[in-house]
């Protein structure tokens, strides 16, 4: 029984009003959490009950087929694949070196403003992203390879590489704040120069953090439709690994099928919808674990 | 200094000659150049979205804000309704989100069972990882049947009397409500888990403090945790409303794609981003594709501003709390 | 746990290559197209035979007419699907693009009405009316004079548009401007008008998901469409006073009434005169967009004529009522096909 209440219990009117609003209060608190729950657990049970049903080796092996029944999904799963992968050739990089310079030789106003620029970054809807980087890459002429005059993987990529830079960036620079000083300041000590002491040093502690961060945007990106509409949207049903073409992609195709009356089309969006939760959730707990264990590491390097 | 994870002090280099200080000024060059780049990026954002969107401003100007009429076969393209679909879409999602997100970051700090809280904590935030996408999805199958036929007319029995609550009896599955439900649950989330956080922060002699004097637990929260970290729920809420001017696919897939707007949120409507994602490849005419990226660049100004707002007040928030 | 890791990606990555393997096709050209969704089933039912005759691998997406012109016009693509045929100014913008009419189907007009006849009657004026918000309920008087002795239910019209830019609007909204002059001074013609009234939706797809999902609601859409999902369409009025549904004579009657080829191509062939008992009155040719100046110029032709002489054959085509292309078109077609080089 808590403090207030056994006083309470002797009281009437007032006091037991207060009582009640407790109650009740406590009553919303535990209903909101329970909603919450409630629908992610009808969400998880939906896209799980409508998609099973197709998922089999076709599904996973084959291509689409425009009209009719059958088909499969491959070239989305290879296509996504590609997707994030020069997303992440791209983001995390840069994210890191952004990080390093954030973290170890910026002052510190110069590192709030590359902070807050990232945060501005982070807020830009995605489909902005998608709509800059059709304006930069698909429209324009320039002789690059892949580049210019029709959508591609490069172009795709690159903008979930936007997205994914200020996650990667964010992430490495709370890990990199974790290690602990005198880890440098011993580096620094035995003579050791600055690049020496980041490269051997406070990368290699940090990179459980980095890994996280990592993962946790290509979780993200993964999912990512908006910025793929109008630069890797236009594909056909064959599987596709140069980056160069236009290859298609889950969520484009989760979200072309979502529209169609056809029945085999829907469960096949369900059943991707179920492989794209099951891979997020699974980098997300991923992502999690290895975040503890770099977080225990570097508390036992205290 | 139990040397765990470093590599051996041996294998380093304790000389400090030339090439250490190029060494260091090429990580310097190379880390500048990183952090620049991610800086370029946005300012090259907006400039490419302005110039995109030029040919329309060329033509319309700023009355583009307040005309509502999108018509392509005219050339007439005005934004009005698609901010107000915008507005009434965003600011919805947060006036359920808000104070369910703030209900929830309690139940997680104060209310649940220690062994609990870590799982429930996880499963909600779960529920962000769920791409834009899926939410749609269910969204057009699973919540917008469910809305149609039974919660939208249900509170048209309620609230109808109130115009924005008027139900035409009829079963329609696009709206401007589910698309409000829909964004709801995406921001949840968030906002919750950065309240949570806020409310775990009391220092916990304030707490036990009011407690102590006889207060009930929601008296406490009521009179202490929430006012001592009232900046950062605002923050919070304002962090939300951020994410839920830029949502654009699940918006798109249920909302109806139709304005003008009615006065009834139970009527199909649209947003900024929702009429980008669906206009943006087939628009017919030059001056279509400028107006879409005008629009692009109202919706960047808009979240921009929104989240310049958040940063602001998380600011104050920190400078009060480290004064106290 | 590194170890693990290591193994478990190794693991995935051979078995995506396993699976690229297994759906990646590397003999022949592969040629790419988008547009028009009006199209794709037929385009589908091409693809296979395309493959086994030439070794072409043709990936088609289904994005919209629009979507298709545009793409075609940046040249992301090698040919363009569109039901509408182009404007002066995407002509223009295409720089040196020709259209080709390569098949012959019909819109219809479906709709989900528990309680309505099977073929509901409506004529253009009424049709017109309903798409403008002024006819909001089945059991409107106008309904219902067409249709005597059908019981129509106390339901709202909903009417259900393509929200993309689409060239089956473009063939409705040329159809409306023909029966009523309220909508072609209201609305007008294009692939992307402003609908009054109503919910949208993207593709032929979306709108006929929306209709099958919401009683009440009326959209137009392709004919192929609405037979695949069973949906319910409408016998339109045509000048001659019929009550007419799609039918492959229909369409061909249709497109007998135009009998004149213009230069460029661009066919009409909604609401014909009232010499023509037989034809539906929303019937349209679809186009294939292709710049004349084309690295894959041979293939290309060889495809488009495959499509304009072997792709019309009842195999591909009566299933989902696409009409053999007449003789006068055919031969416009294969004249302007002849002008793509290099």
């Amino acid at each position: 029984m808590q403090p207030g209440e056994a006083l309470l219990l002797k009281a009437t009117g007032r006091g037991r009003r207060r009582l009640v609003t407790n109650r009740v209060a406590e009553l919303v608190a535990v209903l909101a959490a329970g909603s919450a729950i409630a629908v992610l657990g009808i969400l998880v049970w939906s896209v799980f009950s409508r998609g099973v049903g197709a998922l089999s080796w076709d599904f996973f092996t084959k291509g689409p087929v425009l009209f009719g029944p059958g088909g499969g999904v491959a070239p989305a799963l290879v296509g996504s694949l590609l997707l994030v992968a020069v997303g992440a050739a791209l983001a995390v990089p840069t994210g890191v070196l952004t990080a390093i310079f954030v973290s170890e030789f910026a002052s510190r106003r110069a590192g709030d403003q590359v902070r807050l620029w990232l945060d501005v970054l982070n807020g830009f809807p995605s489909i902005v992203i998608g709509v800059f980087v059709f304006a930069l890459c698909v429209q324009t002429r320039l002789p690059i390879v892949g580049w210019g005059r029709h959508e591609s993987a490069f172009a795709g990529g690159f903008s979930l590489a936007i997205i994914m830079l200020p996650l990667v960036a964010r992430a490495t620079m709370e890990v990199l704040a974790m290690v602990p000083n005198h880890l440098r300041e011993g580096s620094y000590a035995l003579g050791v120069s600055k690049w020496q002491t980041v490269l051997r040093v406070v990368l290699p502690t940090s990179f459980g953090g980095i890994l996280t961060g990592t993962t946790l945007a290509i979780a993200r990106a993964a999912g990512e439709t908006a910025p793929l509409l109008f630069t890797c949207a236009l594909a056909g049903q064959v599987t596709d690994w140069n980056p160069t073409h236009s290859v298609n992609s889950i969520p484009i195709l989760i979200f072309q099928y979502s529209e169609a009356p056809d029945a085999h089309l829907h469960e096949q969006a369900w059943a991707m919808a179920f492989v794209l939760i099951a891979f997020i959730l699974v980098s997300s707990l991923t992502a999690r674990f290895l975040f503890e264990r770099s977080r225990r590491r570097l508390g036992a390097a205290r | 200094m139990a040397a765990t994870s470093l590599s051996s002090p041996a294998g380093l280099r304790r000389t400090r000659g030339a090439g250490d200080r190029a060494g260091d000024a090429a990580l310097f060059g190379l880390t500048a150049l990183a952090a620049a780049l991610a800086l370029l990026v946005v300012a090259a954002i907006v400039w490419r979205v302005a110039a995109g969107a030029w040919p329309a401003i060329r033509v319309f100007q700023l009355g583009f804000l307040w005309h509502g009429e999108w018509n392509p076969v005219l050339n007439k393209f005005g934004a009005r309704d698609l901010i107000v679909g915008t507005v009434v879409t965003s600011f919805g999602a947060v006036l359920i989100a808000g104070p369910l997100s703030i209900a929830i970051g309690l139940f997680l700090s104060e209310l649940a069972p220690p062994s609990v809280r870590g799982i429930i904590g996880t499963l909600i935030e779960m529920l962000a990882a769920v791409p834009s996408v899926v939410v749609g999805l269910w969204g057009i199958y699973v919540l917008a049947p469910f809305d149609a036929q039974h919660l939208q007319p249900l509170l048209g029995r309620l609230l109808g009397w109130i115009p924005i609550f008027a139900h035409g009896g009829d079963h329609v599955e696009s709206t401007v409500f589910s698309a409000i439900v829909v964004v709801a649950i995406m921001i949840v989330p968030i906002t919750s888990s950065i309240c949570r956080e806020l409310f775990i922060g009391v220092p916990a002699e304030l707490e036990e403090g009011a407690l102590g004097l006889g207060a009930t637990r929601w008296e406490m929260v009521k009179t202490v945790v929430v006012p001592s970290v009232r900046g950062g729920i605002v923050a919070a809420v304002i962090l939300g409303l951020g994410r839920a001017l830029g949502e654009a696919i699940a918006v798109t897939q249920v909302i109806g794609n139709f304005i003008p707007l009615k006065l009834t949120i139970f009527a199909p409507g649209d947003t900024l981003a929702s009429r980008i994602a669906n206009q943006y490849q087939g628009a017919p005419s030059n001056l279509a594709v400028a107006s879409l990226i005008y629009l692009a660049l109202i919706l960047l100004a808009i979240t921009f501003v929104t989240n310049l707002l958040a940063q602001r007040v998380v600011k104050r928030f920190e400078r009060r709390s480290a004064g106290a | 746990m590194t170890k693990t890791l290591k193994i478990t990606l190794a693991a995935v990555v051979a078995a995506l290559v396993a699976v690229s393997a297994a759906t990646a096709r590397n003999n022949g050209a592969t040629i790419t197209a988008a547009g028009s969704t009006f199209v794709a089933p037929l385009v589908s039912s091409w693809t296979p035979a395309l493959d086994s005759a030439f070794g072409y691998t043709l990936q088609y997406s289904p994005v919209g007419s629009g979507a298709g012109i545009a793409a075609v016009t940046n040249r992301q693509v090698d040919l363009g699907a569109s039901d509408a045929p182009l404007t002066p100014d995407q002509a223009a913008a295409c720089k040196g693009c020709v259209q080709i009419p390569w098949a012959l189907s019909a819109t219809t007009v479906a709709y989900n009405v528990p309680g309505a006849p099977v073929h509901l009657r409506l004529s253009g004026p009424v049709i017109a009316k309903i798409f403008l918000g002024r006819i909001t309920n089945w059991n409107a008087p106008a309904i219902a004079a067409l249709n005597a002795g059908a019981k129509m239910p106390n339901l709202k019209i909903t009417p259900v548009y393509r929200s993309d830019g689409s060239g089956t609007t473009y063939n409705f909204t040329d159809y409306l401007s023909g029966v009523s002059s309220d909508w072609k001074t209201k609305v007008g013609n294009s692939t992307s008008v402003n609908f009054p009234a109503g919910i949208g939706a993207k593709g032929s797809s979306g709108v006929t998901g929306v209709v099958t999902r919401t009683p009440g609601a009326v959209t137009y859409v392709d004919v192929a469409y609405a037979l695949q999902n069973h949906i319910r369409f409408a016998a339109v009025r045509n000048n001659a006073g019929k009550y007419l549904y799609p039918s492959l004579r229909r369409i061909q009657a249709a497109a007998a009434a135009f009998p004149k080829v213009p230069a460029n191509n661009e066919m009409h062939i909604v609401n014909p005169s009232r010499a023509n008992p037989l034809a539906y009155p929303i019937s349209t040719y679809t186009y294939v967009i292709v710049p004349q100046q084309t690295s894959h110029a041979p293939e290309l032709r060889k495809l488009i004529f495959w499509a304009l002489t072997q792709g019309q054959k009842p195999q591909y085509t009566a299933r989902l009522l696409f009409a053999p292309l007449p003789k006068n078109v055919l031969a416009a077609s294969e004249k302007t096909l002849k002008t793509i080089h290099q």
